[in-house]
């Protein structure tokens, strides 16, 4: 196609030159060292074929319009923190399931392009950890434009939840002889949370105040996660937050549960392989710490954590939390699970394919093969080390971040 | 003891340094499928002879005779790598600031405690030499040493005691750039000041200074009981040879070194602005040959005038300055070390980076945006040392050069690499099966005997059923918590008090 288009294009540059920068910015012929697709081996001096906006031909061979030193499929982090935070989420009801992060996003968000250019093409947004259940979560892409619709790749993906500290910090139990106030209101404790989460299910099961729209429409979304066809995206990160979770999810049948900022999961590997829940890793800390926040403690992640996660056979995705920092970004957290021991493709999966399908979106990305979308990321070296960087991004096929001139 | 092999320059060396090699018997082999010796090409299948604290042999494995009666470390599989040096930090101490705005008086080897967890770290990592000097929240600081991350004494630490005064251009807590700028200045004129007003007292009434100092108890021996006049390139002041060295008060003598050019300062940038006030100090006063910039990353708008100046640097923020413009919200990327390499600023890294404290990470990350790979290594190793004045010490592994090596299990840049091994000077120090924390923050398990006591090893009779047992493993858990906080809290009083 290339080589036909060159001759071509030679000729009728002036007429048709438009027309032509429409195909070229669509179209590419990518080579490389070694291309890992996530699905399958890596193709030693493989190919890449991009065109309109999907992959059309992966496999040996060399010579394309961009070489490089290896590809990857777009990164894809479902704990990307990419909210408008307290603006994200509904804080006069503790339970608002029916309400999408969707119509509180910001695409015009400087972070998207941050995460873009530093490899992540689709993440998993969902509203700020503030209410019990904070609504419904959207997959979109990190790039084009600034609409939707654009972005979209899979509208009400799952329902977020939270359990822990954060969805009770700041309210205060009512005092005696204190104005009332917004904050005056429950719950105020860890197990005020489970309260709520506990109260939303049994309500949904009973019928409880459907007369009200809103209620009906909230126990419509948490009828669809009993039912299986929603997944329940769950914040949990201290030990006791992961059994939270785990024993809700076994109290209400829910077929299918991501913990979120799992924390301390790898703490209990019984109850995460009985539960059959899956597991989002949060960025590994220098000193395997990660403050509360909220409280004044602390919830410890060790190194080998996802080497332990894999072991198991737990289903689990690595995550950046969107980190300014060069260094301790999503791609950067995929080296430091090899340094506790992940093996290279595992360390690939858990940062594509995997969490393509927990948010049920593999169907269109999180690997390199016919007909999925064209997102690329293209690098300087062996991806995830630190000698190597991201240089070079396609989104659906357009190249968003050129290797060109950078590659030096 | 001599060496006979050891090369008459290098022999001479040895003689000169102010080093105190504290451990020293014995001799090690360290065999190694790859010597990084950073003096010259790798060596593949090498092998290095440490005797003495130093290298005394090294290069291909059957070219160097390996001695029969020496501990053997290492293998095919090894990388040996020179120890990295930290060319400034403000952690191990007890608390990393004085109060007081102007205290060259003050010495860090109070404030040095031995068993900081962060020496732990610097041999988890690799690190073999650290200079450490005040933290960052004063005017001028009290005076830094040079030390080796190993031993249960200060005495033990130290490689050079009194080295570097701290300064700082970023303004101390309460104070504004401009009382910043006004203290620093005062700091010298007080001292142009003093020493004016005591050679005008000397010469009104004689001995007035000698006397003073004996009556304070003061030493007025050989040296110190001698006049010099003033030396340095900056300003002067007529007369000081009328009185003897050990006459001068402790509070001002560090200052007087500085200005005479016989002390290292070491000046703390925050933001570009803060580069030129610290040019202008280090000019007024005659240090800047001496003049070591610490800076933090949004320092290299300021790049020029550090490559103008001539003065080294050590980055001590982010490789990456990640920054929003202020006019299209855009957020922009600025690889620092690529900036000042560009601009001939010669550059340390440093492992206060916040990614990681790993040397040989930030090493990597610089490789990976584009800087060449020479001038990254020798930015953890030749020119930190360079900047401490122990060029002919350390930062390469060289025949006479100082046996301060770290052994890695594959390539040091890769983030799969781990230290296995640490020497200083000849003498093995860290083995990472041995290293209960590391151990910790991989697997998650602590490790037996370092935990207090818990239920679980006396089992109450009582609750010997299987809801006993798991409340037990229960408090074990919150003991373990609570010693995390605790050790946290330290940690973070340490680093807190850091900026």
């Amino acid at each position: 196609m290339n080589a036909m288009l060159l001759p071509l294009s030679l000729g009728v540059v002036c007429v048709l030159s438009p027309w032509l920068a429409a195909q070229e910015e669509d179209d590419w012929t990518i080579s490389a060292d070694m291309v890992y697709t996530a699905a399958g081996a890596p193709i030693e001096d493989g190919v890449v074929r991009v065109q309109d906006g999907k992959i059309t031909a992966v496999g040996k061979g060399g010579g394309g319009s961009l070489e490089v030193a290896a590809i990857t499929p777009g990164l894809i982090d479902l704990g990307v923190e990419i909210d408008t935070g307290l603006y994200s989420v509904e804080q006069s009801r503790e339970s608002a399931a029916s309400l999408s992060v969707a119509d509180a996003l910001d695409l015009f968000s400087f972070q998207w392009k941050r995460e873009l250019t530093s490899g992540v093409t689709t993440v998993l947004a969902v509203p700020a950890d503030y209410d019990v259940v904070g609504g419904l979560g959207v997959v979109l892409k990190t790039g084009g434009p600034a609409t939707l619709e654009a972005r979209l790749v899979r509208a009400d993906a799952v329902l977020r939840g939270a359990l822990g500290t954060q969805p009770s910090s700041g309210n205060n139990a009512p005092r005696f002889g204190d104005p009332a106030n917004f904050y005056y209101r429950r719950p105020t404790t860890r197990m005020g949370v489970e309260w709520v989460f506990r109260k939303a299910f049994y309500d949904t099961i009973q019928g409880e105040g459907v007369t009200e729209p809103a209620i009906a429409a909230d126990h419509d979304v948490l009828r669809r996660v009993l039912a299986g066809e929603l997944t329940l995206s769950v914040a949990a990160r201290a030990t006791q937050d992961v059994r939270t979770a785990i024993y809700l999810k076994e109290e209400f049948k829910i077929p299918h549960m991501i913990i979120d900022d799992a924390v301390e999961a790898w703490r209990e590997p019984e109850l995460l392989v009985r539960s059959g829940a899956s597991v989002v890793l949060p960025p590994f800390p220098a000193d395997g710490r990660v403050d509360d926040g909220f409280v004044n403690d602390s919830y410890f992640v060790p190194l080998e954590a996802a080497r332990m996660l894999h072991d198991l056979k737990v289903t689990f995705a690595l995550s950046g939390h969107g980190s300014r920092e060069v260094g301790t970004r999503l791609s950067d957290q995929a080296g430091l699970a090899q340094r506790g021991g992940l093996a290279f493709e595992d360390a690939l999966a858990a940062v594509t394919l995997t969490p393509a399908r927990m948010v049920g979106v593999d169907q269109r990305v999180g690997s390199l093969e016919v007909g999925k979308d064209a997102d690329l990321v293209l690098w300087n070296g062996k991806p995830f080390e630190p000698t190597a960087r991201v240089v070079g991004v396609l989104l659906n096929g357009r190249l968003v971040l050129d290797p060109r001139p950078a590659s030096r | 003891m001599k060496n006979p092999k050891l090369p008459p320059a290098a022999r001479a060396l040895c003689a000169g340094v102010l080093l105190a090699v504290g451990h020293a018997d014995g001799k090690l082999v360290i065999e190694a499928g790859r010597i990084v010796t950073q003096a010259g090409p790798d060596i593949e299948n090498g092998r290095i002879v440490i005797e003495n604290g130093r290298i005394t042999a090294l290069g291909k494995a059957d070219e160097v005779e390996k001695p029969w009666d020496a501990v053997v470390l290492g293998g095919p599989k090894t990388v040996a790598f020179p120890g990295f040096i930290e060319a400034h930090t403000s952690q191990g101490m007890d608390r990393a600031n004085e109060n007081i705005d102007v205290a060259p008086f003050l010495d860090i080897r109070d404030s040095i405690d031995p068993v900081a967890y962060y020496f732990e770290d610097c041999l988890r990592y690799g690190i073999t030499t650290v200079n450490v000097q005040q933290g960052a929240n004063c005017v001028v600081g009290g005076r830094g040493m040079i030390v080796r991350p190993v031993g249960m004494t200060v005495e033990e630490l130290t490689v050079r005691p009194l080295y570097g005064l701290k300064l700082s251009a970023r303004p101390k807590n309460g104070k504004s750039r401009a009382t910043q700028m006004q203290a620093l200045r005062y700091a010298f004129d007080d001292l142009k000041h003093y020493l004016e007003d005591l050679v005008e007292k000397e010469r009104d009434e004689r001995g007035y200074a000698k006397r003073e100092a004996l009556f304070q108890g003061r030493d007025l021996e050989e040296e110190k009981a001698q006049g010099r006049a003033m030396g340095g390139t900056a300003w002067k002041v007529d007369g000081l040879d009328l009185i003897p060295r050990g006459a001068l008060d402790e509070k001002f003598a560090p200052l007087l070194d500085l200005v005479e050019g016989r002390y290292a300062a070491f000046i703390h940038c925050a933001d570009p602005l803060d580069v030129a006030h610290a040019l202008e100090i280090a000019r007024a006063n005659g240090f800047l040959a001496r003049t070591t910039l610490v800076i933090e990353e949004d320092c290299w708008k300021a790049a020029d005038l550090i490559a103008e100046a001539g003065v080294p640097v050590v980055l001590e923020g982010a490789l990456v300055d990640v920054r929003r413009d202020p006019v299209t919200g855009e957020e922009q990327e600025t690889f620092v070390p690529g900036v000042l390499h560009d601009k001939g600023v010669r550059f340390a890294l440093s492992s206060e980076s916040p990614s990681t404290r790993a040397p040989a990470f930030q090493a990597a990350l610089a490789i990976g945006r584009g800087l060449e790979r020479a001038a990254a290594l020798d930015a953890v190793t030749k020119v930190p040392a360079e900047i401490l004045g122990l060029g002919a010490e350390v930062g390469t592994l060289e025949v006479g050069k100082l046996g301060n090596v770290a052994l890695f299990n594959g390539d040091p840049l890769s983030v799969t690499s781990w230290v296995e091994h640490v020497v200083i000077e000849g003498k093995p120090v860290y083995d990472r099966s041995k290293d209960v924390r590391n151990k910790q923050l991989l697997e998650g398990v602590q490790p037996a005997n370092t935990a207090p006591p818990s239920k679980v090893d006396a089992p109450d009779p009582e609750h010997a059923d299987e809801a006993g047992k798991e409340g037990a493993q229960d408090e074990k858990k919150e003991d373990e918590k609570k010693e995390e906080k605790e050790e946290k809290k330290e940690e973070g009083g340490g680093k807190g008090g850091g900026r």
